[in-house]
């Protein structure tokens, strides 16, 4: 045996390894062909296929793998299949070198990645979403508490059946108690569910939306969801009923805007504004929209920003106010909560592990006028905020670690959290991964890379 | 990020360059590793632009260089990969339609040297690029949805302009219907594909709807640098047991005889041993 398959047999994840090197073993029993110049025949690649489901099963039940890909696995005969007969078509005798060869090594979180968080405080709900799973985890609003103690959640949603894939923001209407998802970079549709649904279900309704969307906001007021857009650098708002292939209300776009990668976004309906957070990457998305734009311009990178809008900004309308500047302290800013009873809005501030609240009519180059950060918070990685104002409360989610960690309102500085709602048993890592995209081998340091 | 070789199961990275300063964003599907000059290249599809990096940096670690500009002709770049032998960067775009080449050393908004874009190349959405310095080619990954074709596409390393390839491996026995990262073996002559031919499938009408389609999942394919049409693989990783159902990438790593995938979907990285694809042994 190898070496290196050797020491991943024996390595971390013993049980997890033993099925999967079992798996891979028996593959490798299998009649196999030996290089890319070796004749083979088909049958002797069909012998390694008839036997695929039940390894294949044995090891998915070890890794507790997502329910769309056990559906994947359990159909998988056919594809099989078709790889015989590839062979089989054009060269008679030769089957190709390899085949259905399970990894050595897999590198995969088992646990949710949590992404966005939307509260419920009359209906006690915490709504919580899982980017690495496709999911909706629903909690209670006084989950948590300061042991070490995974809580899984009241209800969840999840499996092929609700259409999440690479799930991001997330937000709800406490009237008619409805969950709006979005799905970024891939599965490019919103979702919408009802507070009471549960398991590999259908949504109420779906809604095409923009490939890339990112943040999503519930605007009671006026019955409408405002979603972000990062590869077109664009907001667009909907009816809230809307579904299937439905127009936005309002496009906004252009460089006017100066929308750049926008992320996280809230709607402010007493002030009837929009507050839209911004990485600052830029770029045109089209050849057609470059020679617009006068021929090639070339992409840039602008400082992050909060940008507020007109509540009904559309075209290529320029922002009201705008804060950013190395005051600010805006880095990755993401997923954003208003707080109108005093005044002021939450952001998550991913780059530096931390929250920035300001005031709600900020403007420029402004500090903070608090920052919860350090390391008593348990604040790694911050993707999503939300503020209780009835129970005075802030919840963060951390997507670079099993947890989401609950703060008094007014908290500041380098304070420890409440309570700690963890999604995984205390000091499982975070792998991270959000529909990646690429790999690279670093021979040098024998790491293996991946832009994420 | 960086994992570890021999990372395996719940585990997190080894060190992750991230934060402004880096100027990373989202959609970066490209990344390419340079063991001369110890660099990380990766394209920010969302800023267009192509970042180098040190590779041992870690944390919030800005770019030693960046090619970015008007002048780069870049709209968004898609992939990249690099040509030490010719001490170039070969950058592939999916809007942009086209292959640009630039000096490895290259650095704030330089021209390209050479561009292959046009309707005799056939490229559409470029989604993969790899230099094969040995035999004088470049490998281009494209995906077409309907109108065009989607599969390798191999034109000379030194084509310009508005150039048909030289070869194409496209069609239904190639396997070939959606197509990501390409790597070479230049040694071998191969060319390794990551072929994520899966594709969104969710109807809402239907009774049980899936965002994945199963008949069609994807794979690492292996062809020979001259094939040329309607071929098959001449080497496969595809199935139940190899997890994968969106591979989007593929990097080799001869000496341990590993091949190695990331799922866009599955979020998994997974680790292949193939003594198949690498004969030679380890030194």
């Amino acid at each position: 045996m190898p070496a290196n398959r050797k020491s991943g047999l024996v390595g971390a994840g013993a049980a997890v390894m033993f099925l999967a090197g079992c798996v891979n073993l028996f593959f490798r029993a299998s009649p196999r062909i030996l290089s890319f110049s070796t004749p083979a025949t088909v049958a002797a690649a069909n012998t390694s296929d008839e036997d695929d489901d039940s390894c294949a099963d044995t090891t998915d039940l070890a890794m507790a793998m997502t329910a769309w890909k056990q559906v994947q696995q359990r159909k998988a005969d056919p594809v099989s299949a078709s790889v015989s007969s590839v062979s089989v078509s054009v060269s008679g005798t030769t089957a190709p070198v390899g085949g259905d060869i399970a990894p050595a090594r897999t590198v995969a979180d088992a646990y949710p990645s949590f992404h966005s968080v939307a509260i419920d405080p009359a209906a006690g709900q915490v709504v919580i979403s899982d980017s690495n799973r496709g999911a909706i985890l629903l909690y209670d609003r006084t989950s948590g508490d300061n042991s070490h103690r995974m809580v899984p959640p009241e209800r969840e949603i999840r499996g092929p059946r609700t259409g999440m894939m690479f799930v991001a923001g997330i937000s709800v209407d406490p009237s008619q108690r409805e969950i709006f998802a979005v799905n970024n970079d891939i599965g490019d549709r919103m979702e919408v569910f009802s507070y009471d649904m549960e398991g590999n279900i259908k949504p109420k309704r779906v809604l095409s939306v923009p490939h890339g969307v990112w943040g999503v906001s519930f605007d009671a007021m006026r019955q409408e969801v405002a979603i972000s857009v990062e590869h077109p650098n664009t907001v667009v708002v909907y009816r809230r009923d809307a579904s299937g292939s439905e127009a936005p209300l309002r496009v906004l776009h252009g460089r006017e805007t100066e929308l750049a990668d926008p992320h996280g976004i809230v709607t402010d309906a007493a002030h009837n504004e929009m507050l839209v957070a911004n990485h600052g990457s830029w770029a045109p998305l089209t050849r057609e929209e470059e020679d617009a734009l006068g021929g090639s311009v070339g992409g840039h990178f602008a400082l992050p920003s909060i940008n507020i809008y007109g509540v009904e900004a559309k075209g290529d309308e320029k922002p009201i106010r705008k804060i950013q500047g190395s005051q600010t302290q805006l880095n990755w800013p993401m997923g954003m909560s208003l707080d109108a009873a005093h005044d002021e809005f939450a952001v998550a501030n991913y780059g530096t592990n931390s929250v920035l609240f300001f005031r709600r009519g900020a403007n420029g180059n402004v500090a903070p006028v608090r920052v919860i950060k350090g390391n008593r918070t348990g604040i790694v990685g911050p993707m999503g905020v939300a503020i209780d104002v009835k129970n005075d409360e802030l919840w963060v989610t951390n997507y670079s670690e099993h947890t989401a960690v609950v703060f008094a309102r007014t908290a500041s500085g380098n304070v420890a959290p409440k309570r700690v709602l963890r999604n995984a048993p205390a000091g499982t890592p975070a792998v991270g991964f959000g529909n990646p995209g690429a790999i690279a081998y670093d021979s040098k340091r024998d790491q293996i890379l991946v832009p994420n | 990020m960086a994992f570890a070789r021999l990372a395996n199961g719940n585990q997190g990275p080894v060190r992750v360059i991230e934060g402004q300063a880096s100027k990373l964003s989202r959609t970066m599907h490209g990344i390419a590793y340079d063991p001369v000059h110890d660099e990380i290249v990766v394209p920010v599809h969302l800023a267009g632009a192509v970042l180098f990096f040190k590779a041992d940096a870690n944390g919030e670690e800005a770019p030693v260089r960046i090619i970015q500009g008007p002048h780069t002709r870049m709209l968004r770049p898609e992939t990249v990969n690099l040509d030490l032998q010719n001490n170039e960067i070969v950058v592939g775009e999916d809007g942009g339609k086209d292959v640009l080449f630039y000096p490895r050393d290259g650095n704030g908004d330089v021209p390209p040297l050479r561009t292959i874009r046009g309707a005799k190349t056939g490229l559409d959405e470029v989604r993969g690029v790899a230099v094969d310095p040995v035999h004088n080619l470049v490998v281009v990954g494209s995906r077409s949805d309907g109108k065009g074709t989607t599969g390798v596409f191999i034109f000379n390393r030194t084509d310009n302009g508005d150039v048909a390839p030289r070869a194409v491996i496209a069609g239904p026995i190639s396997g070939i219907i959606r197509i990501r990262q390409v790597e070479v073996d230049p040694g071998q002559g191969k060319i390794f594909v990551a072929v994520k031919n899966n594709a969104e499938s969710y109807r809402f009408e239907d009774a049980s709807p899936s965002p994945w389609n199963p008949d069609k999942p994807g794979f690492i394919g292996v062809w020979d640098i001259h094939d040329n049409g309607d071929v098959p693989p001449r080497g496969v990783i595809k199935g139940p047991a190899s997890e994968m159902v969106w591979p989007a990438g593929v990097a080799l790593n001869p000496a341990d005889r590993e091949v190695y995938t990331i799922d866009s979907v599955s979020n998994g990285m997974y680790a292949y041993y193939m003594p198949e694809f690498f004969p030679r042994k380890k030194q």
